[in-house]
């Protein structure tokens, strides 16, 4: 045997055995098989108290009027991307008789709460709930694209001042009213 | 001997070499030429993957570690393979890391917060690199050897769902939607 020969069969043996490792090499790949997602987040806005009652012993005249107990009013929100703000309000349904014995009147003007430590205000604003000059804005939350679901917290201290008007001869009685609280995400 | 003896002797000699003759010549096999044919049986090497549904739902809550699909699929794959394949492999992939799932407005679930349980083992989150869809976006579900006897043959994945929000506490509420891609490599 020659040595052209002997080169060709060495060519040929080489071409065998790299085509052989080029095809084990290659891979088969099947078809991609696609599942669908589809995830749901709702849009929730909730609020939720500590307690549900709060009571006053009132002294004729006197501005301050503790109420038994604070509340911590909790508001929890998720929220669709559009919304730019929570607000917490706490409102009577009647700003002339927030409390009433059912002739006489304690006026929402002489209600006051104090919003987590903050100055004790009257409740004599409009807000987006109850009536006219029958509320105020407990917080208001910025929401970006960091809180969009979040919560707040607000802790209310309540008093009820006699001083102001003829509430300094308000006759003995039980006052009774109800005051709610309820947050509103816009827009 | 008389001469009429003789040739009705070497007459009936005659007629017997020639009987001979004739007998013999029948006997001899006739053989034609051998005709071939090329027989050719093709086994074609074949890799599928068939999923039992293609849409899951999830209900999510927000910041939730828990948010199941709202069923399991099951990924069949079958295959029949050339001798030189040595493994079969079953990926899980996304097309992007980022955004798994989105709702086309910015707010994406990434693929680090979806997770696959593959036949009831660990929740695992698609964030590897894998030879389909995006980098860290995906998740080998299986690794089958191919040996001589498994040449022809099938592996089920039967694959549950969770989308994890620890890491997402402030996703908006909304729809989110994504492309899970099932694909299998023999090699």
């Amino acid at each position: 045997m020659n040595t052209g020969k002997v080169s060709r069969i060495t060519a040929i043996a080489l071409g065998l055995a790299l085509a052989t490792t080029m095809a084990s090499a290659q891979a088969l790949n099947s078809g991609a098989q696609t599942i669908a997602l589809n995830a749901t987040l709702a849009e929730s806005l909730t609020l939720s108290l500590s307690a549900n009652a709060v009571n006053f012993t009132l002294a004729a005249g006197s501005a301050a009027n503790a109420g038994s107990t604070n509340i911590t009013a909790t508001t929890t929100w998720v929220l669709k991307p559009g919304r730019t703000s929570v607000g917490v309000y706490a409102y009577f349904a009647n700003a002339g008789a927030a409390l009433t014995d059912g002739t006489n009147n304690i006026p929402s003007s002489a209600f006051f709460i104090s919003d987590n430590a903050g100055p004790s205000t009257p409740l004599n604003s409009t807000v987006a709930f109850g009536a006219a000059n029958g509320g105020m804005p407990l917080g208001t939350v910025a929401i970006t694209g960091l809180n969009k679901s979040a919560s707040r917290t607000d802790i209310m201290a309540f008093n009820i001042n006699l001083s102001g008007g003829t509430l300094p001869q308000l006759p003995a009685s039980v006052y009774t009213g109800t005051l709610n609280i309820q947050a509103q995400a816009t827009p | 001997m008389s001469l009429r003896l003789q040739i009705g002797r070497a007459g009936a000699m005659l007629v017997l070499a020639v009987a001979a003759l004739v007998t013999g010549s029948q006997a001899q096999v006739l053989n034609s030429g051998a005709s071939t044919i090329t027989l050719q049986a093709v086994l074609s090497d074949s890799l599928t993957v068939s999923l039992s549904g293609n849409a899951v739902n999830f209900t999510l809550t927000p910041g939730s570690a828990n948010n199941p699909g709202s069923l399991g699929v099951s990924a069949t794959t079958a295959w029949a393979l050339k001798p030189s394949v040595g493994s079969v492999k079953v990926y899980a992939f996304l097309a992007s890391s980022a955004a798994a799932l989105t709702d086309g407005a910015g707010n994406n679930i990434p693929s680090a917060d979806f997770e696959i349980s593959n036949n009831a083992g660990p929740f695992t989150a698609l964030t590897t690199t894998v030879p389909f869809g995006g980098p860290n976006a995906g998740l080998l579900l299986s690794n089958t050897r191919i040996l001589g006897n498994n040449r022809s043959g099938s592996h089920t994945d039967l694959m549950n769902f969770n989308i994890n929000l620890t890491t997402l506490p402030s996703l908006p509420a909304t729809t989110y939607t994504g492309t899970l891609t099932i694909q299998a490599q023999a090699i």
